[in-house]
């Protein structure tokens, strides 16, 4: 194992709109695969107004979100690199967050889930659960609002990320 | 918003949460991310496994020590369930019991 990557952000703006948080796609094969181990999201300040929301993981063929370049941090000091470095295109081997278009690819819903914004919502797959992703796929797996969130305060200070080891 | 506006402010994994009440009795993590409680205090599962595939419990992104699988939020006492059973985080804030 090459080692366990984040991709984490806080303090976000997201669109009132259909939104994907987090997209990460695997590198062009040969190469190690990802694993998604966990997903987060939860809303840092609130209103008393709070709300429901709900989120899915997703994987999504091209043409893959528009993104705001994120690169993966390790979560061990003693691990290489990711083999994922940001980018805003959603291409092999990229990672990214808060799109500013969906893209037209179509997203396959892997796991559905809704969740209270004061509470935010917490995904720690089992082993028998991990979404892997093997190099050279065509999709890349994202976690999106598959609803808008509703006009401001709604849309802001969100933090949300993904976990992922490199096999 | 203002912090003057919540008297709840507590961290988890790196980033302040800001809250106006605790977090409701019977608020469970996962599938919820946080715990608030009546301190301000923000509870969140770290990244750390134990052999019993139990999650290390950070409060405010300190770690408390504990393992568990399931935190609980039940009238106003954070509650830890595991393979030893549950424990409950003393009145005092120094022990789990």
């Amino acid at each position: 194992m090459a080692g366990t990557y984040s991709l984490t952000s806080a303090g976000i703006t997201v669109v009132n709109a259909v939104v994907t948080l987090t997209f990460v796609n695997a590198p062009a094969a040969p190469n190690i695969d990802l694993c998604f181990r966990r997903f987060w999201v939860g809303q840092s300040a609130t209103t008393p107004s709070t709300f429901n929301q709900r989120v899915q993981i997703n994987t999504q063929v091209t043409a893959f979100p528009t993104l705001v370049s994120a690169t993966p941090t390790k979560l061990a000091v003693a691990d290489a690199a990711s083999v994922i470095t940001g980018n805003t295109t959603g291409a092999a081997g990229t990672s990214g967050i808060n799109a500013s278009a969906e893209g037209a690819g179509t997203k396959t819903v892997i796991w559905a889930d809704a969740f209270n914004a004061t509470n935010g919502w917490l995904l720690v797959l089992t082993p028998e659960e991990i979404i892997e992703q093997a190099a050279g796929a065509s999709s890349g797996v994202g976690m999106h609002f598959p609803v808008a969130t509703g006009a401001s305060p709604n849309t802001l200070n969100w933090a949300f990320g993904c976990i992922w080891s490199e096999e | 918003m203002h912090d003057d506006d919540h008297l709840l402010i507590g961290r988890a994994n790196g980033v302040t949460f800001r809250r106006e009440n605790k977090t409701e009795s019977y608020v469970v993590i996962p599938p919820a991310y946080i715990i608030t409680d009546s301190d301000g205090a923000t509870w969140t599962f770290g990244i750390e496994f134990n052999t019993h595939g139990e999650i290390n419990v950070l409060r405010n992104d300190i770690d408390t020590g504990e393992f568990a699988q399931r935190i609980e939020y039940r009238r106003g006492v954070v509650r830890l369930y595991g393979k030893a059973g549950m424990r409950a985080f003393s009145r005092s804030r120094r022990h789990f019991i």
